[in-house]
């Protein structure tokens, strides 16, 4: 450390001891303060309950429903800790292992990690039995490991088709595209550009970039409606399924919108955001849209329409992670939260489908008709979800950062081989993952 | 009280420090080099050993290379940047010393250094937005089209590199500051006597004395421009709303692959990279400074 | 900030240079804090005002809204209050552990201390987030996650601080002064107490506000020990209040502004000690 010399400083005086004395008696006080304050902080309550959720919209749902649980437990205390999805997830990540999660957790396809190492306990009969009678089997999947049901199921994302109907209107188009051809078609005709031929409304505002692995699940969405999958399971082990003829329509689609066709750029406003602003005619997206426009656009004319084939179903379940005199209380609060009553207020409020059987919708219906694509599916929908395997979100979030450079990449467009080319390496990095994390189904 | 051996203060003063030390630094760096020969998921019980493969995987990982690049380009953009400003705007500051405005430079050039860094970002990323913020606003005056500064891969790096030169100036230009008050008031009269210039003094005076200020500073620069992370968390945070482009920056790949994708012991063999990285540049700038102080 | 070596009467000699040097540095120092200017107009803007192009700098019709709803919203005094805890106890911390290495280092001489010292200059070099994760999982091991020890875990000792005090010691108290004192039949505690601690004030004052901005933003170390909403600092308290579902802006920006004034306001303090406590412990050749 020879970079740093000698030189005698200014500052070596001793201080007076009246001085000295003032300087102990400041840092005592704010000793004092630093003690104090966590105190006054936090005050002592018995029963706290705490909500940990990936949702900031549900959180007057859960509020909602802790008020109501104060009719059997006077006392109770309910924090709601809704944070952003994603750091939601690291904290379950965190926190689950070492027993410090919440007391109610939401988890999606993740649980079944969870499960696997054996960190959720199970719930009392009664509330298995409520599983059973209530909820269609197929949408209690994520919540089960080896035949034993650990969760309550409560809603559910699910894609559909959000239009602009006075941009559609202003083109002549009075009903929503039909087939994966006709979105571009009507992307074309939807777009506003400005006189040097840049779009500033987009016909169709895609998910481009941002958002990670949400790039890639946008691109399932449509990748399934032309006919095709992500990944493929057989015999309980998986395979990248999208280096194939409807693999290379869906990542065409994108390179005509954006590259051929220019019906939107990556710069624009895209998503929720450009839709409630009037900045793009359509795009696709979960149920929360209809209660954040809501929000922010009450007077947005819009409407709804189920995609052609099927749309990525993401059902968010209920949890109580710790064993304890407190997990019967938390028991009673999912139990809560799923009565009819507490599930129509989330639809009509937070636009959020939920997943109980026999629920009468017509009311709901009646207010905000955009729902209709949403809990009105045709009969021949299809729901799929991403697979309940450890690496999916890691084979997402690789595949996106692929897909974003795809995109845009002029040399693409127009070009099958090159097309093909991508995704083949695309999907051998998705096969390679798979094979190290051993579930890799052969071909 | 002079039967005390004399070793018996110090020591006994510096084992509840040294104490600190094995438990908080040298016992975690020690771990993280022996995890990343491991496959652990954090939650599991099998920990099996894999020897070098994480690091062979590594080599052909497009997001950590991409992570690399990324990371690299914004700490030399950052040192670049910050050595030569920092130094400037430090000898222009020296000069005014003793006058109440330069009390206003000081506080205004170090105040971002101090700002908490999510407060500091989220004004950027208002500055940058491509629909509202004033820099579009601003290049607009001079006819030039409205970037998208956060979405294009390029310009976010660019994003990215401002935001830090921003917040690391104002701690050069101190240390640069404390090592110009060090240079002798007698070695510049000498100089104007033999007919140097201001700029020629401080040229041939001031800065071969401050090469050792100049190496801490950017040795200090360099290590803290390769852990950036909240910087590219905060300009491109993936609102649900309307997301931008991520940086993918060294410790974001990182704190991804431990605690979304499981996958502890890869990232801590990418914790291993960084620090091969960060020691090397520092023995680079030790040479480079040392070599030509002698010369 | 006045300094005897370098009398002012040298610059008024070449006054046009002087002014155009004051217009730089005038310039370059609103530059600096246009960013955070932006920042604090936009706390106290209305909604149709912060959509409006081009944006402007003063706000047509301030409104206090914003700050109110996050102070409603965001238990934001909350966290502030905890990284105040947080980084004063971190600070006092870093200040006693460099006070006494830096001292004992510098001033006795053990056959092995000058390894000691280039282990802890060594561990300065690596970068925190590179053993952060084995930090982590002893963290968690111990149950300390959403705790302040957990969280000051990572922020207890400081190898610069320990390096700055050193270098002070051996340059500027000369050993004849502790002799002296030793052979009035002093202890060694009280010499460090009475003689040497008061000795260092300058310095360890400067590393007392690098320490603290040091905690203060701190981020990724928070951001995983506190998954808590009660335990979350400023910064990651701010970091995920803005991640949250869609964006809003105008209360973005006053939880932001409100964020600044501690730390501008603890800057301001304590400018003066920190440029001088640097100063005096000779960085220099």
């Amino acid at each position: 450390m020879d970079f740093i010399a000698t030189s005698v400083g200014t500052f070596g005086y001793p201080t007076s001891p009246g001085k000295k004395r003032h300087a102990w008696l400041s840092a005592a006080g704010l000793l004092a303060v630093a003690v104090a304050l966590p105190m006054l902080a936090s005050p002592a309550s018995a029963e706290k309950l705490t909500i940990w959720s990936g949702w900031p919209d549900l959180v007057p749902f859960y509020k909602r429903v802790g008020d109501q649980l104060k009719a059997k437990y006077p006392d109770l205390d309910i924090s709601v800790e809704a944070i952003a999805l994603r750091e939601h997830e690291k904290r379950l990540a965190l926190s689950l292992p070492s027993g410090a999660a919440g007391d109610v957790i939401e988890m999606e396809v993740e649980a079944a990690r969870y499960l696997e190492a054996g960190l959720i306990p199970e719930p009392p009969a009664s509330i298995v039995e409520f599983v059973k009678a209530n909820y269609d089997m197929t949408r209690v999947k994520t919540a089960t490991y080896e035949g034993k049901i650990y969760g309550v199921p409560l809603f559910q994302g699910q894609g559909a088709l959000f239009y602009n109907t006075d941009t559609f209107a202003k083109a002549g188009l009075n009903s929503p595209p039909k087939t994966m051809a006709d979105y571009t078609a009507y992307a074309q005709k939807l777009v506003q550009r400005d006189t040097s031929g840049a779009p500033t409304v987009s016909g169709w505002s895609l998910r481009l970039s941002g958002g990670g692995s949400g790039i890639a699940e946008k691109y399932w969405t449509i990748l399934y409606n032309f006919g095709g999958t992500l990944l493929e399971e057989k015999g309980g082990k998986w395979r990248a399924a999208y280096a194939n003829e409807a693999g290379r329509n869906a990542l065409k689609q994108y390179l005509d919108n954006v590259v051929t066709y220019r019906t939107v750029s990556p710069e624009m406003k895209a998503d929720a955001e450009a839709f409630e602003l009037g900045q793009t005619a359509m795009f696709i997206r979960e149920s929360w849209v209809i209660g954040d426009i809501a929000k922010k656009a009450p007077n947005l004319k819009y409407a709804t329409a189920p995609l052609p084939k099927g749309t990525l179903m993401v059902p968010v379940d209920l949890y109580v992670p710790n064993k304890g005199p407190k997990s019967q209380i938390a028991w009673d609060f999912v139990q809560k939260a799923n009565e009819p009553e507490n599930l129509l207020w989330l639809l009509e409020n937070t636009a959020w489908v939920p997943n109980r059987k026999g629920l009468d919708y017509s009311a709901v219906l009646g207010k905000i008709p955009q729902l209709g694509a949403f809990v009105n599916t045709p009969a021949d929908h299809v729901f799929f979800t991403v697979p309940a395997i450890s690496p999916a979100s890691e084979i997402l979030t690789r595949l996106a950062a692929r897909l974003e450079k795809a995109f845009t990449d002029k040399s693409l467009a127009g070009n099958d081989a090159g097309i093909d080319a991508f995704l083949k390496s695309a999907a051998e990095e998705s096969d390679k993952i798979l094979a190290r994390e051993d579930l890799l189904a052969k071909p | 009280m002079r039967s005390k051996p004399k070793w018996l203060f110090p020591v006994l003063a510096l084992l509840p420090v040294l104490g600190l030390y094995a438990c908080l630094r040298i016992y975690p760096i020690a771990e993280t080099l022996r995890l990343s020969l491991f496959k652990w998921n954090i939650i599991s019980r099998r920990k099996p050993f894999v020897g070098l493969d994480n690091f062979v995987e590594l080599m052909s990982d497009p997001l950590f290379l991409e992570a690399i690049f990324n990371t690299t380009i914004v700490a030399f953009g950052v040192l670049v940047i910050t050595i030569p400003v920092g130094l400037a705007l430090a000898a222009l500051i020296n000069g005014r010393q003793g006058l109440r405005r330069s009390g206003f430079y000081e506080t205004s050039i170090f105040l971002p250094h101090v700002v908490s860094l999510v407060p500091a970002a989220m004004a950027w990323k208002w500055i940058f937005d491509a629909r509202l913020g004033p820099l579009n606003a601003l290049i607009g005056w001079f006819g030039i089209p409205a970037q998208a500064w956060l979405f294009d891969p390029a310009l976010s790096l660019v994003c990215l590199i401002v935001l830090c030169s921003w917040q690391s100036i104002g701690y050069a230009v101190l240390i640069f500051l404390v090592g110009l008050k060090n240079v002798p008031e007698a070695l510049y009269e000498a100089a104007r006597l033999d007919g140097a210039s201001a700029l020629q003094a401080f040229r041939y005076v001031a800065i071969p004395l401050l090469r050792p200020v100049m190496l801490y500073v950017s040795v200090i620069t360099l290590i803290s421009s390769y852990n950036i992370y909240a910087q590219a968390f905060v300009l491109a945070s993936d609102v649900q709303g309307a997301p931008g482009h991520l940086v993918r920056v060294l410790v974001l790949d990182m704190l991804e692959n431990s605690f979304r994708n499981y996958r502890v012991g890869y990232a801590a063999a990418e914790a291993v990279v960084l620090l091969v990285i960060v020691l090397v540049l520092t023995g680079a700038q030790f040479r480079l400074f040392r070599d030509r102080s002698r010369a | 900030m006045s300094d005897p070596d370098h009398p002012s009467s040298d610059v008024d000699r070449n006054a046009p240079a002087g002014l155009a040097i004051d217009v730089v540095l005038f310039a370059v120092g609103l530059m600096m804090l246009l960013p955070l200017v932006f920042l604090i107009s936009n706390a106290f803007k209305t909604p149709p005002e912060l959509l409006a192009w081009p944006p402007t700098i003063i706000p047509d019709r301030p409104t206090l809204e914003n700050i109110l709803g996050v102070l409603h919203e965001t238990p934001l005094l909350h966290w502030i209050g905890n990284t105040l805890i947080f980084a004063g106890i971190s600070t006092a911390s870093v200040v006693t552990t460099s006070a006494i290495a830096g001292y004992v280092l510098g001033k006795f001489d053990l056959p092995w201390f000058p390894a000691v010292f280039g282990i802890i200059i060594a561990t300065s070099v690596v970068p925190f987030e590179v053993y952060m994760i084995p930090l982590y999982l002893n963290v968690q091991a111990a149950g300390m996650l959403n705790t302040l020890p957990g969280l000051l875990v990572g922020y207890l000792v400081m190898s610069f601080g320990i390096f700055l005090v050193r270098q002070y010691v051996t340059t500027s108290i000369p050993d004849e002064l502790l002799e002296a004192a030793r052979v009035d039949g002093a202890g060694e505690g009280w010499i460090f107490l009475r003689i040497v601690l008061p000795l260092m004030r300058g310095p360890l004052g400067a590393l007392a506000v690098l320490a603290f901005f040091q905690a203060w933003t701190a981020f990724a170390w928070p951001l995983v020990v506190t998954t808590n909403k009660d335990t979350y600092t400023l910064e990651v308290g701010l970091a995920l209040f803005q991640t949250g579902f869609t964006v809003d802006i105008g209360h973005l920006s006053a939880a932001a502004a409100l964020a600044l004034v501690p730390s501008a306001l603890f800057f301001s303090l304590m400018r003066r000690n920190f440029v001088r406590g640097v100063a005096g412990t000779g960085l220099k050749e």
